[in-house]
């Protein structure tokens, strides 16, 4: 498995600098997704939710800031703000039509499960079926996606931040303005309530106007400027401080009790005064926040500095699976959110322990595979196109062919 | 799902039930874990030893016991008689207010307005469903709970809330976790004991005893009876419990 991951291949020379860190706990935070995605799913227990108060989408989010920082900001460098800006799009079209795809999947299950449940009678104040009711209106919403139904959340969250990244891609020379712009916008979006709309009512679920701050934190992390003669820079880092590692605790540690009094000791809520009480209880996961925010980067913080960038675990059996999803982030994010459809229907017809077993173990053993085949195929990509005159050569012939017997 | 130890049977009241609920005499599980109100009800207490309670249900369809096979089986009538039952010289009115998809402004609103012109003593709020089903904002929600029980404490009137019912279809189709998460730190941060109608239900259906999705449609009417005379005795127990604490003596717990 291990010799389809970029960055451990021995001869690859453009890889080998790549911080397999991200890579893992990407992968790990897409396992996450997907245990996460599966109400009734007793992993669901054992997920980062139940002990910080940040999860899987915030450690996505930033990760996934991470990485189009180190890409298109390399392809910035390398060729120019049109084409990173063209290719942003290409990304943006393909998560669009996925997530358009993953749309009809879940209209399918609404309607396959309302029809095996037999509840329509016993549900009888729920207008969960809108696309039943208003199948045009509903269609029309969920492409401008303005229609966003449960667990289908993320993804358009993503589509905009990608957009946004579009014209902030020259600012990634210049961090500091980015993200005094990224946390005055956030700041604003937070006073203001703002939001996107979402045609059911209220606004979108995840926020992207607010959700930007943790997805440019990420992108102004793993930009690394190009060093005049020699190549890249190695990525900066914040650096190491005995003052910010004591605060990453604390703030750590607090995001963990007041989860966990909210989650076992709820009723010592009562003991608080109520403003703080209260406020314990207005800690939204659409707005990102500010609880949350710093949770996610205290913890990365400290992980950061926790596992060397060189670790060798990272190189390891155990590590390689989650590497290798996160390498592969879009197919193995979009396959997962899929596989929550598959795994919620099994729990909805059985929810014991072998169901349990069985749906957890082909979960992760699918979205493994597809991290696999993903890097099979890169890997084969690369190296024909390590040989472009032999490549052409061979592909001259079978393509003339095939486009008389194609068209 | 929960453990053995902490259940009791519930089995009195069964000669005192009316003849319409007799036919289904539940012996559903109440598991004393989720009936712990961790709250007290003063006012509760307060107006039982004066010998007059006036108890106002808010909430969405749920509280008219849809599917039931008559008014009377839903189960705020249901714990009405059964609390009429255990105190028969209570003067006991018992209100319901409510329809179909309300969102819980909606119905902190009928409750402010039933503060203004009629104040009760105990208030029963179903709330959370139609959020959570819609995918409604979570912030919303919060904030109608907080500026409404707020309102209730701050008039001397003792609050329950009630969670979503348990659905596997609801729980595949809608992030009701999310929701309820919110309406128990809600409730929690003003001392406010909830009902938890979810981890209930779903006890009762991993247990066999009432499970309305798997019931087939002829008995479908009995289920929904079974389920709202279980709720009713569920909401029994921690009222008492509610009370017995306001009163600075736990009752009996096995």
């Amino acid at each position: 498995m291990r010799q389809f991951i970029r960055g451990l291949q021995p001869a690859s020379g453009v890889g080998a600098g790549r911080d397999l860190r991200a890579d893992a706990f990407r992968g790990i935070a897409l396992w996450f997704i997907l245990i996460d995605h599966m109400p009734g799913n007793r992993l669901g227990g054992l997920t980062l939710r139940n002990i910080a108060l940040c999860d899987a989408t915030e450690g996505f989010v930033l990760l996934a800031g991470y990485a189009a920082g180190i890409a298109y900001g390399a392809t910035l460098d390398r060729r120019s703000w049109s084409f990173a800006a063209a290719s942003l799009l290409r990304r943006v079209g393909t998560l669009y039509v996925a997530h358009i795809f993953l749309f009809v999947v879940f209209t399918a299950q609404v309607g396959y499960s309302a029809a095996a449940l037999e509840s329509s009678a016993y549900l009888d104040e729920l207008h969960l079926d809108v696309f039943g009711e208003q199948p045009y209106l509903a269609l029309l919403q969920a492409l401008l996606l303005r229609f966003q139904p449960a667990f289908l959340d993320i993804l358009p969250m993503y589509i905009v931040l990608l957009l946004l990244l579009v014209p902030a891609l020259p600012l990634l020379r210049r961090p500091a303005l980015l993200m005094a712009l990224s946390g005055i916008a956030y700041v604003a979006v937070r006073l203001f309530d703002l939001n996107l709309p979402n045609w059911t009512g209220g606004g979108w679920f995840f926020n992207p106007l607010a959700w930007q701050v943790l997805f440019f934190t990420g992108a102004a992390l793993g930009y690394a400027p190009p060093r005049p003669g020699a190549g890249r820079s190695v990525v900066p880092v914040v650096p190491f401080h005995p003052g910010l590692v004591a605060a990453s605790v604390v703030t750590l540690a607090l995001s963990a009790a007041v989860l966990l009094v909210g989650d076992y000791r709820e009723h010592w809520l009562a003991e608080l005064p109520l403003p703080l009480a209260e406020l314990l209880t207005t800690i939204d996961k659409t707005g990102l926040h500010p609880f949350r925010l710093l949770s996610i980067l205290a913890l990365a913080y400290l992980l950061g500095h926790a596992v060397p960038r060189h670790a060798p675990w990272l190189r390891g059996r155990l590590a390689a699976p989650f590497v290798l999803m996160g390498q592969h982030g879009l197919p193995v994010f979009c396959a997962g959110i899929f596989l929550a459809f598959l795994g919620r229907l099994a729990l909805e017809m059985d929810d014991r322990w072998l169901m349990q077993a069985a749906v957890n173990m082909a979960g992760l053993a699918a979205l493994v595979s597809i991290g696999v085949v993903a890097g099979w195929y890169r890997l084969r990509e690369k190296g024909e196109a390590r040989y472009p005159a032999a490549a052409a050569a061979d592909r001259l012939q079978p393509a003339a062919a095939s486009s008389t017997t194609a068209t | 799902m929960i453990s053995g130890a902490g259940r009791i049977l519930l089995l009195f009241g069964l000669l005192l039930a009316p003849p319409a609920a007799r036919a289904a005499v539940p012996a559903c599980d109440l598991p004393l874990e989720l009936l712990q109100a961790s709250a007290a009800l003063p006012a509760t207490a307060r107006a039982a030893s004066a010998g007059r309670l006036r108890i106002l249900v808010v909430g969405g369809a749920s509280v008219f016991g849809p599917g039931t096979s008559a008014p009377a089986a839903a189960w705020p009538a249901r714990l009405e008689a059964l609390i009429r039952a255990r105190n028969p010289q209570l003067q006991l009115e018992v209100v319901t207010r409510g329809a179909r998809g309300l969102t819980t402004a909606e119905t902190a609103d009928i409750i402010a307005s039933e503060l203004r012109t009629d104040p009760p003593n105990l208030v029963l709020w179903q709330a959370g469903t139609a959020e959570a089903v819609r995918g409604l904002a979570l912030d919303e929600m919060v904030e109608a709970l907080n500026s409404g029980l707020t309102k209730m404490i701050s008039a001397g009137v003792d609050a329950v809330i009630m969670d979503q019912q348990f659905s596997r279809f609801l729980r595949a189709n809608a992030n009701v976790d999310a929701y309820r998460d919110a309406l128990r730190l809600a409730a929690a941060a003003h001392g406010v004991p909830v009902l938890r109608r979810w981890d209930l239900m779903w006890h009762w259906a991993d247990n066999n005893q009432v499970d309305l999705e798997r019931a087939a449609r002829s008995e479908r009417a009995a289920a929904t009876d079974l389920l709202n005379e279980c709720l009713a005795r569920a909401m029994q127990v921690l009222l008492r419990d509610g009370v017995d604490e306001a009163r600075g003596r736990p009752g009996p717990r096995p």
